[in-house]
């Protein structure tokens, strides 16, 4: 299978119908919920309000049709959101507009009081009422930019930096006048000068190669930051993710990744990057499977909800009977 | 586009300085009403956020944009006091997060360069060549 990266420009890849598909496969918004929600542990961000504390603001780049962005607000944070593709951001919008109405659809509204309100159509509608918890409209807001001619923020504005699956790409060009290197460092002394002190990035990305992942994290050693590769999950093809984690503490270690793969440092002596994606103590488990991220996989409830999302989609399922899901006898 | 998000941008084109700003025609504006009225957790969280938020704002440049919005009820300047009262900082917390630009155009001040606002989306897509 190749890579998205090598068919041409992120928002070539990203056009309406594929986006729509992005957005509506829930194996793919379940593992970029997954991601977001690592990225967002690995960030260690101060107590969001959730925890008695305050929202953080949040610059989440590469932020597609706004799968990361619900996450970050669930945690209550506030969050401003750019992609390079229009037809990503066009459902992202969607989404965000949905919860609008949703949420002001079990207010009272009072007839227009403001000169500069157009004509949107408030719910007021009996569907929300009697709800006892009151969805809140998005703290979200879009742009259309790309990250490779740098970020356009003023500097010290946010609180911290996400990226899911999005960072690679500048690693590709597009065009004769796109130099991959260049759009890195554009990006890396943006976001070094975007954070404010004591703010963190965490940037999950895919990298093709290990020349990629070594030329990212030499970028952002480059333009002062510390930090690392976190590694989940090394020894599984499917299942690896790369979190390049970004600070200005000079002393930062980077947390340890999921199944005990070590982060690495940024060493401030060196230019080229420590990445740490395989164990050589632990050998290669001959015939094992990938291991299970979470037991909601592949369990009988599992199973029951996929027929019943099939059902919905209207394809020819089978129906479920006592022996739906059941263990099977091993082979060997 | 909110006004939180137009008050931290900045015209990153090699042409522009740190010091350039970029102006708002508004053609369509939507104010949405605050959803925190009876809820006392999510006052408090409105102004939390507001006093951290405060000290990154650029107050002139949201006096500006909120005018061009439509709004006059920013004063010209926040005073100590002011800064640590709870019912300004909501009232700052509607302002940056509540007040979209749907539809319209942002200029720099300096070069005049032209950002178009559709669908409340900003078009901030650069040629290669307008980069540093």
């Amino acid at each position: 299978m190749s890579r998205p990266e090598s068919t041409g420009h992120a928002s070539l890849f990203y056009n309406a119908k594929e986006a729509r598909k992005y957005d509506s496969s829930s194996r793919m918004v379940g593992i970029q919920r997954e991601i977001t929600e690592r990225a967002i542990e690995l960030l260690r961000l101060p107590p969001g309000p959730r925890e008695g504390g305050r929202p953080s603001f949040v610059l989440d780049v590469g932020c597609g049709s706004g799968l990361s962005g619900q996450v970050l607000e669930e945690h209550g944070h506030v969050w401003v959101g750019c992609d390079v593709s229009r037809d990503m951001l066009n459902m992202a919008n969607e989404r965000i507009e949905r919860k609008r109405e949703e949420a002001l659809g079990g207010e009272s509204s009072s007839s227009d009081d403001d000169d500069e309100t157009d004509g949107d159509d408030m719910m007021q509608d009996s569907a929300n009422q009697g709800r006892k918890h009151k969805p809140e409209p998005s703290p979200g807001d879009l742009m259309h930019h790309d990250m490779g001619t740098g970020l356009p923020f003023r500097p010290a504005t946010f609180d911290a930096c996400i990226s899911i699956s999005a960072l690679q790409w500048l690693c590709y060009s597009n065009s004769k006048d796109q130099i991959p290197k260049r759009r890195l460092m554009r990006f890396f002394s943006s976001l070094y000068k975007v954070l404010r002190r004591g703010a963190r990035a965490v940037l999950q990305f895919y990298p093709e190669t290990s020349e990629h992942a070594i030329l990212i994290s030499e970028c952002a050693a480059k333009v002062g930051f510390a930090g690392g590769i976190v590694v989940d999950y090394p020894n599984s093809t499917k299942a690896k993710k790369h979190y390049l984690v970004l600070s200005f503490e000079r002393v930062y270690k980077a947390p340890q990744g999921l199944t005990g793969a070590e982060g690495a440092l940024l060493n401030e002596a060196r230019t080229g990057v420590h990445v740490a994606d395989r164990d050589p103590k632990k050998s290669k488990r001959g015939g094992g499977k990938a291991p299970r991220k979470k037991k909601g996989t592949k369990t009988k409830e599992w199973i029951l909800h996929k027929k019943e999302t099939q059902r919905k989609r209207g394809k020819e399922t089978r129906k479920d009977t006592k022996y739906t899901g059941r263990k099977r006898p091993m082979r060997f | 586009m909110r006004l939180l998000t137009h008050n931290v941008m900045r015209n990153n084109t090699a042409a522009a300085s740190a010091g350039s700003s970029l102006r708002i025609t508004a053609t369509e504006v939507r104010v949405d009403e605050s959803t925190t009225d009876d809820d006392a957790e999510g006052q408090r969280r409105e102004v939390e956020f507001a006093k951290h938020t405060l000290p990154i704002l650029d107050w002139e440049r949201l006096v500006e944009g909120a005018r061009a919005m439509g709004l006059e009820t920013l004063p010209p300047a926040v005073s100590p006091e002011l800064a640590n009262d709870a019912g300004f900082l909501r009232a700052l917390y509607g302002v940056l997060m509540n007040v979209r630009l749907i539809n319209g155009m942002l200029t720099c001040s300096e070069t005049g360069r032209e950002f178009p606002v559709t669908d409340g989306i900003v078009n901030f897509m650069l040629e290669e060549n307008e980069c540093e």
